[in-house]
Order: structure tokens, then C-alpha cells, then sequence
């Protein structure tokens, strides 16, 4: 049973909306400029993929932040979908910290002896977008949040997959959501993983990464509810047409530098989407640009991919936004499936020439056509090792 | 201000009570013995980095990533070296 | 394909294993120790009591060397991974075939959490602690349980409240049918501080009697509890082949939603979570039903309610959060123990029935050997989650 991609919503640095961010990606822009959502003064860098205030609007200020990314995203996509969900359908959300920027508030106010309200926590916990999501389309079919860090929504992805090729449901509503905190904040930095400057994934300068916050969500349908509704035109759809999960137990923040684990996890996916490495036409990749990440993942890439990898382009959507956390599967599988409808890769911005010691075909300074291109590849890795793939196919 | 034996006693005990190794006495710590890796104490790059912190916290210092380096790392008195030196 | 759980291992406030649970619900004794309120977090009248983990049972979860980083939830967690295989009659590190992990938790390492925004907010961002930061994520248990088995497979950390544990076990059931892994370490993990008691307080879902009381009818809310429950899951023919212990078997899943429960507490729509339950578990009569009443007011009310209106004919319902709090891993071994035909007391905390539920849970009787038993979770927020474990 196919699965189809039939609508995107996303909230970024690049502002509110897939048109935004799409705008934002092939224009090369990078959206980091210093924090205002707290004060970064005594913070070890300043810099983060921040999302403006007015894309907030407009929900529920009881909501947390991540929850009204969440809502928008879900909203959006929708109604690009251009339909009502039925109340069958699923929720799969994956979140690193929920409402931890409202909780690091309330703490604040409890331990000074300030009026520390209720309401400001009423969504802290990292369920809290999905759940959100669900209430507002009053949605009665499975609901569920995946907490897997960097890992977290494209694991929801493979989450409302599987869901769908079971049969549990005909309609999945699939995303992330993360906002910027404190803790995490401090908590990269304190790790020294976070670059001062915007983050150059790939490059041999690279120093580490950019934080960012936002959303995306994906309407996923099977084939049979697509053409219930008269709408199975195959053409130009974006499959999810794969999936696959493993896990490093290797470290708690370290990548397994060999890249078998990660390789491991892409070669599940493409097994799942039925199809070999040389169908694989781009790679979005997980490219955080910190001196580990990006040389394991250059590892894992070319153990699957062998002396191809080096003509196989490759980009790195962090590289523009941030690293969304909880949300960059979901957010850089919309990215993935906006690249496959465009028949053209996003640059990563920042310029300057790949690192040659990763062996890999980067895709920078201007958008890269790959015109037929069908399959393409999306890589998630956590903290804690869980590795995740994603493969998109194309139908022209 | 400091001296050396001191520096490098305070460093010993930040290492077991800060990174939590116990039954390890501080002074069963040699100087030069290898702080990572295996064969030595066997701490790793989330050890180091815990240290940075609470060398900074414990002497008032500030370290920079780019001075966050394997060779000031290496042991006891490269680390004692190191403080004294940013010390002044 | 038939999965079947070989391996149960539990840490909680009850001690170490899952035999110190079978007693402790065999007598129907809750285990309620006084929390610490110095820090202040705590309002007047406040609860005072939660379910604690003993401090020599922690201690003991994993070895010093190993657990030197470890928050009390990874600690747990592995701990708990570690009865479990023992139980199931493998090595801590199987040396054959993919193991998945699935966790459920609801705080994650909150010590570690409060412990790194303290440094923040007092000390400054500078002073934040590597150690703090790596182990506060929610991820982070899942992650050294990983390390410590050797677990290569998909590794999931899934937090929906009350739900949460047996979506944990969902999932790792369906990597196993997939064949996305031989086996998978399943189960739930939390731990409960100070800060934590004090807010679930603030928000009234504790009771200030400090006495849990599923379906009473002077309940007054829940006790918080900690501590960790693992389940090792395999297919039925490897666990025969080389002649593992079958505890129970994996029947069927559900999964719902109730839309119109508010972000901190249940609904009242039961008809559509019943018609849910009703049609996913099929026909075949009950045994037992474990249900996840926990004293709460609303929650034991829509537990009572979903299970009248799924099935008119309700078989004894047990509610072992009497004895074994709500949250950590009590729930989930309960129910497993619950499924093998463990003797189960007079529910801990129930004396008068509320005549607005028509539910009465078991009173202590001796009761037939189970083939079949229903767990039911009903999480705060929304979420619904529904597992039959099945005699092997």
C-alpha cells in the first residue's frame, strides 16, 4: 500500500509558511541573527535560526511556543491537502523539549518567589505539540509522540507509515515541533558543539552548529483514500516510500565515527522503498555541520553509496535554518519532497568549497537542477545514537 | 596565588568528586599519568568537557573552544600548566 | 506472527524484581515514603507522600563504573533491562540477532533537568553541566540501555502520559513483525523529585491524602511514583527454540484519542474510546482487566465508563496503582504479572464503592487462571492505549 505525501506545512527562521521557506532555500539565504526569545548575553554564542514573532499569530497564548509552531504547520498543511481529516486519522509528532522555554519561565518565577502561574505550563511536556495538533482537529485515531532527539519526527514519519501500510488508519498527520530554550542552548554549548558563526555543514572549516526552532507536518495518505477521493493522480506525487531505524550504541553524544550504525539505518530505508543505492538521485542530509556529525555521515554515505557518493548531491537544510531538534526530520522531509517537486537541490549557504576529506558532492552556492530526478534520500542522527532514514520517491 | 602542589591537588580533586569517580583517591592520581584513553584514567570527551567546566568555575577562569586542546588535557600537570598560564 | 514476552525485570518503590512486586500486590500494600520539602517548592497542605525507589535499590540497579554518569532514570532503566534479560535467560549483551528498544517516560531525568536550569538561571549559561545536559534528555535512558545490550535496532523514546508504556510496547512488537529486529526491551522508566511532586500538586492531580484510591468513592487523585519495568519481546518460535519461559503473549493493540480531554486531565466522551476498544479487541471473552485507575477523580471515572460501555459483561478489574503509584514502571510489570495468574490482594486504597461508576474492582478473591486479560490506559491529555496479553 503506497503512501503519498499530500500536504506540507513548516515554520522556520525563513518565516511562516512552505512558500517562505522555499523562498528562503533556493534564494541561498540563511536565516540566524542574534536571540531575542531570551537573552543570549550570557550565553556562549548568539546565534540561533530564530522564528519572528508575528508567525506566532494566532494562537492561543496558553499554548506553548512549540505548540502554536505546531498548529500552524498542521493548519497549513492541511489545507494544502485541501481537505478535512476524518476523525480516524493519526498523530505522529516527535519534540526534544515541548514547552521547556514556558517551563524555564515558570522555574524561574518558583525559585525567585515570583507568582509562577499554572497556565504558562499548561502544555510543558514534549507530547504537548502533537497533542495539540490532535485536539484542534478533534482527531480520534492514534496519537503518539516520539521524544528521540535529533531523530524524533522522522522517526514520527516511519511512525504514521507503518501506521497507514497496516491499515490502522487511511490518514496520518505526521511532524515535529521545537522551540529554542534555554536549556538546550546552554546545554550545546556547554558541549561546545555550537558554532559562533552560522553553522557551514560540510566545509572544512566547519565548527559546529546552528540552533534553530520551528515546525513542519505532512498529510500522509494511502493510496486507497487518495483515490476515494478522486484525487489518485499519481503524477508528480511525492511517496514516503521508505523507511528505516538503528541505533549506534556506540555513545551518549558521539556518532560511531565508522558511520555503520547510520548507513545501517539508510540501507533498512531503501530495503523498505524496494529499491538499491544507485535510484537514490540527492540526499538531504542530517549535516549539522559540527566536526563529528558531518565526517561520520560523509562515512556512512559512502559506505552505502561507494565511489558514487562523490557525484551524489547532497545538502544540508541546517545549514540555512538551524538544526531544529525534534523538528528537523519533519521540517527537512518537507524540504525533501519541495526539492523533488522542483526537480532542483537547495544550496547549502555560506559558500566556500566542501571539505575534501568527506568525499561527498555538496550542493552549494547556487540551486543545483537535477531534472528526472525521482528517489531521494532524507538522514536524521540522535544524541544516544538512533539513526533514521527516510527515501521520497517521485512519481512523474 | 596559587602554587604548583596546590593547583595540581585541586585539579585531582575535581576530577574524582566533579566526573564522580568513585572510590578513586585524589592523590592516587599521578601527575603525569594519561587523563583518556584507554590505559589511563579512561575519561572521555564528555569527561573533558565537564572538566572545562569545572576548572572554570573552580578558578575563576574562562576558557575559549579554540584553548579547549587534547595536548592541555593530557594530564594533571599539562592541565596545572595551563591554568597557571591563563591564570597569569 | 505470535510475539511473546520471555523477560519481565522492575525496579520501584516496592524494591528490586518482580517477585518483591507480586508480594507487595498479593497483600495489597502500597509503598508511600515522605518527600523531601525542604527545597520549598511544596505549598501548605500540600501532598506529602510519593512512591520512592529505595535509595539501596538505585544503588544496587547498575555497578558504580558503569552508571558513573547516569541519571536515576538511566540507572532505572538499565537496571531494570538487566532483571529482564536475566529473566528472559539471555546474556546482557545477546550475541545473536537485532534488538530494538522502545521506552516509555513521562519526566525523563528531571533531577538532571532541574539540576542543569538551576546552573543556568543561578549560575549563569556558562556554568551549565555537560554531564546534566547529555543525561537530561528524554532519549537519554533508551540510549544506555543501547549501549549496555548492544541493542543496534531501531531505538524509540515515546512520552503520552499514562499511555505511554504500553505504546512502548506497541512498538516494539511491530519492529519484531516487521523484522526490523529480533527481540526488543520494552517497557517505561520515570523518575519523581521534589520539584516534580510539588507541581504535579499545584495542578491538584495528587491526592492530598496522600492515599491512592482507584474507583473509591472519596478519591482525591493519584500517588506519583518511580522506577522502571522492562519487558524482553521475541517471536513466539525463537523463545521455544531455545526453550525460554513464556510469560505471556502479545494479543491485540489499540490505539484512540479523545479530543475533548483538556491539556492536564481526561474527558468525558467514552463512547467513541469504547466503540474503539470494542472493535479492536474482538469478541473473545476476559479474563481480567488491568486497569489504569490511579485514584484520579475524572480518569478512574472514564476508565469505568469506556470499560461498561465496551463490555456489558465486565470481567474482575483489577487497579493495581493502589500499591504501585502512577508513573515509573509499576503499571506495565502489574499487568504483565496480572496476565500470568499472580494472586492479587484486595485493591490497595478501595473501601467504598462511588455509585456513579457501576465499577467495583476486585476485592482480594481467588480468581481462575487467566487466558485472557485486557490493560487499559487511559492517559491525561487525551491519549488511549489498549493491550491483550494472552496465556501461551
Amino acid at each position: 500500500m503506497r503512501v503519498f505525501v499530500t500536504g506540507i506545512g513548516a515554520v522556520s527562521a525563513m518565516g511562516a509558511g512552505v512558500e517562505a521557506l522555499r523562498r528562503g532555500l533556493w534564494e541561498g539565504r540563511a536565516g540566524f541573527c542574534e536571540l531575542t526569545v531570551f537573552d543570549p548575553a550570557r550565553h556562549r554564542t548568539k546565534l540561533a535560526g530564530e522564528v519572528e514573532k508575528w508567525c506566532l499569530a494566532p494562537f492561543s497564548r496558553r499554548l506553548s511556543r512549540s505548540d502554536r509552531f505546531a498548529c500552524a504547520v498542521a493548519a497549513e498543511a492541511v489545507a494544502r491537502a485541501a481537505f478535512d481529516p476524518p476523525p480516524e486519522t493519526a498523530v505522529f509528532f516527535g519534540s526534544s523539549t515541548g514547552g521547556m522555554l514556558e517551563s524555564e519561565r515558570f522555574f524561574n518565577n518558583l525559585r525567585s518567589g515570583r507568582r509562577a502561574s499554572l497556565g504558562s505550563v499548561a502544555s510543558q511536556e514534549n507530547h504537548g505539540p502533537g497533542d495539540a495538533v490532535a485536539r484542534r482537529l478533534r482527531t480520534r485515531g492514534p496519537v503518539e509522540t516520539i521524544a528521540s532527539a535529533c531523530s524524533a519526527s522522522a522517526m514520527a514519519l516511519a511512525a504514521a507509515l507503518d501506521c497507514l501500510r497496516s491499515g490502522e488508519a487511511e490518514v496520518a498527520i505526521a511532524g515535529g515541533a521545537d522551540a529554542l530554550c534555554q536549556l538546550t542552548y546552554a546545554g550545546f554549548n556547554a558541549l561546545r558543539a555550537v558554532d559562533e558563526a552560522p553553522c557551514r555543514p560540510f566545509r572544512a572549516d566547519r565548527a559546529g552548529l546552528s540552533i534553530g526552532e520551528g515546525a513542519a507536518a505532512l498529510v500522509l495518505e494511502t493510496e486507497d483514500h487518495l483515490r476515494a477521493r478522486g484525487l489518485l493522480r499519481a503524477d508528480r506525487r511525492v511517496e514516503l516510500a521508505g523507511a528505516g531505524a538503528t541505533c549506534d550504541a556506540h555513545h551518549m553524544t558521539a556518532p560511531d565515527p565508522d558511520g555503520t550504525g547510520a548507513a545501517a539505518a539508510i540501507e533498512r530505508a531503501l530495503a523498505d522503498a524496494g529499491i538499491g543505492p544507485d535510484e537514490i538521485d540527492f540526499v538531504n542530509a542530517h549535516g549539522t555541520g559540527t566536526p563529528l556529525n558531518d565526517a561520520a555521515e560523509a562515512a556512512a554515505l559512502r559506505r552505502v553509496f561507494g565511489a558514487r557518493a562523490a557525484q551524489l548531491p547532497v545538502t544540508s537544510t541546517k545549514g540555512a535554518v538551524g538544526h531544529l531538534l525534534g523538528a528537523c526530520g519533519a521540517l527537512e522531509a518537507v524540504v525533501t519532497v519541495l526539492c523533488l517537486e522542483a526537480e532542483s537541490v537547495h544550496p547549502t549557504p555560506g559558500g566556500g568549497r566542501p571539505d575534501p576529506a568527506l568525499g561527498l558532492d555538496v550542493v552549494l552556492g547556487a540551486p543545483r537542477p537535477v531534472p528526472g530526478h525521482r528517489c531521494a534520500l532524507s538522514t536524521n542522527f540522535a544524541f544516544g545514537g538512533a539513526n533514521a532514514a527516510l527515501v521520497f520517491r517521485r512519481h512523474a | 596565588m596559587l602554587d604548583d602542589a596546590e593547583t595540581r591537588a585541586r585539579i585531582k580533586r575535581l576530577i574524582v568528586e566533579g566526573l564522580r569517580l568513585e572510590g578513586v583517591a585524589p592523590d592516587s592520581i599521578g601527575d603525569e599519568a594519561p587523563l583518556f584513553g584507554p590505559g589511563g584514567l579512561g575519561l572521555d570527551s564528555v569527561d573533558a568537557l565537564e572538566l572545562v567546566v569545572l576548572l572554570e568555575k573552580s578558578f575563576g577562569l574562562r576558557l575559549q573552544s579554540h584553548e579547549v586542546k587534547r595536548e592541555s588535557f593530557a594530564n594533571v600537570a599539562s592541565l596545572a600548566a595551563m591554568v597557571r598560564e591563563r591564570l597569569g | 506472527m505470535s510475539v511473546v514476552v520471555t523477560g519481565l525485570g522492575t525496579i520501584g518503590p516496592w524494591g528490586t524484581g518482580a517477585d518483591a512486586l507480586a508480594v507487595a500486590l498479593r497483600d495489597g500494600r502500597p509503598c508511600a515514603r515522605g518527600v523531601d520539602r525542604a527545597a520549598g517548592y511544596h505549598r501548605r497542605g500540600s501532598a506529602r507522600a510519593s512512591a520512592l525507589v529505595p535509595p539501596e535499590a538505585l544503588a544496587a540497579a547498575v555497578p558504580p563504573a558503569l552508571g558513573r554518569r547516569m541519571s536515576p532514570c538511566s540507572k532505572l532503566a538499565v537496571g531494570a533491562t538487566r532483571l529482564a534479560l536475566r529473566d528472559a535467560g539471555l546474556p546482557d549483551r545477546p550475541a545473536e540477532g537485532v534488538t530494538a528498544v522502545a521506552l516509555a517516560t513521562n519526566f525523563g531525568p528531571s533531577s538532571c533537568t532541574e539540576e542543569l536550569l538551576r546552573q543556568i538561571l543561578d549560575e549563569g549559561p556558562e556554568a551549565a553541566s555537560p554531564f546534566a545536559f547529555t543525561e537530561c534528555v528524554a532519549n537519554a535512558p533508551a540510549g544506555q540501555i543501547a549501549i549496555f545490550t548492544g541493542a543496534r535496532g531501531p531505538n524509540a523514546t515515546v512520552m503520552q502520559r499514562e499511555a505511554g508504556a504500553l505504546l512502548a510496547v506497541a512498538r516494539g512488537a511491530a519492529e519484531i513483525r516487521a523484522g526490523r529486529a529480533d527481540r526488543a526491551l520494552v517497557g517505561s522508566v520515570d523518575e519523581v523529585t521534589p520539584l516534580t511532586h510539588a507541581i504535579l500538586d499545584r495542578f491538584r492531580a495528587l491526592s492530598r491524602s496522600d492515599v491512592a484510591r482507584p474507583f473509591d468513592r472519596r478519591r482525591d487523585g493519584f500517588l506519583v511514583s518511580e522506577g522502571a519495568a522492562v519487558l524482553v519481546l521475541e517471536r513466539e518460535e525463537d523463545a521455544r527454540a531455545r526453550g525460554a519461559r513464556v510469560r505471556a503473549r502479545i494479543g491485540p493493540l489499540a490505539r484512540a484519542f479523545d479530543a475533548g480531554a483538556p491539556p492536564h486531565g481526561w474527558g468525558t466522551g467514552s463512547d467513541a474510546l469504547a466503540g474503539a476498544l470494542r472493535e479492536r479487541v474482538g469478541p473473545a471473552p476476559l479474563d481480567r482487566v488491568v486497569s489504569g485507575a490511579s485514584g484520579a477523580r475524572a480518569g478512574d471515572r472514564l476508565q469505568a465508563r469506556v470499560l461498561r460501555a465496551a463490555f456489558p459483561d465486565l470481567a474482575p478489574v483489577l487497579a493495581p496503582k493502589g500499591v504501585t503509584g502512577e508513573f515509573g514502571g509499576g503499571f506495565l510489570a502489574a499487568a504483565v504479572l496480572a496476565a500470568e495468574g499472580a494472586p492479587f490482594g484486595p485493591t490497595a486504597g478501595f473501601a467504598e464503592p462511588d455509585p456513579g461508576l457501576g465499577l467495583v474492582p476486585h476485592d482480594g478473591r481467588p480468581l481462575p487462571p487467566p487466558g485472557r486479560v485486557l490493560v487499559s490506559a487511559l492517559a491525561s491529555g487525551g491519549a488511549a492505549a489498549w493491550l491483550v496479553l494472552e496465556r501461551p
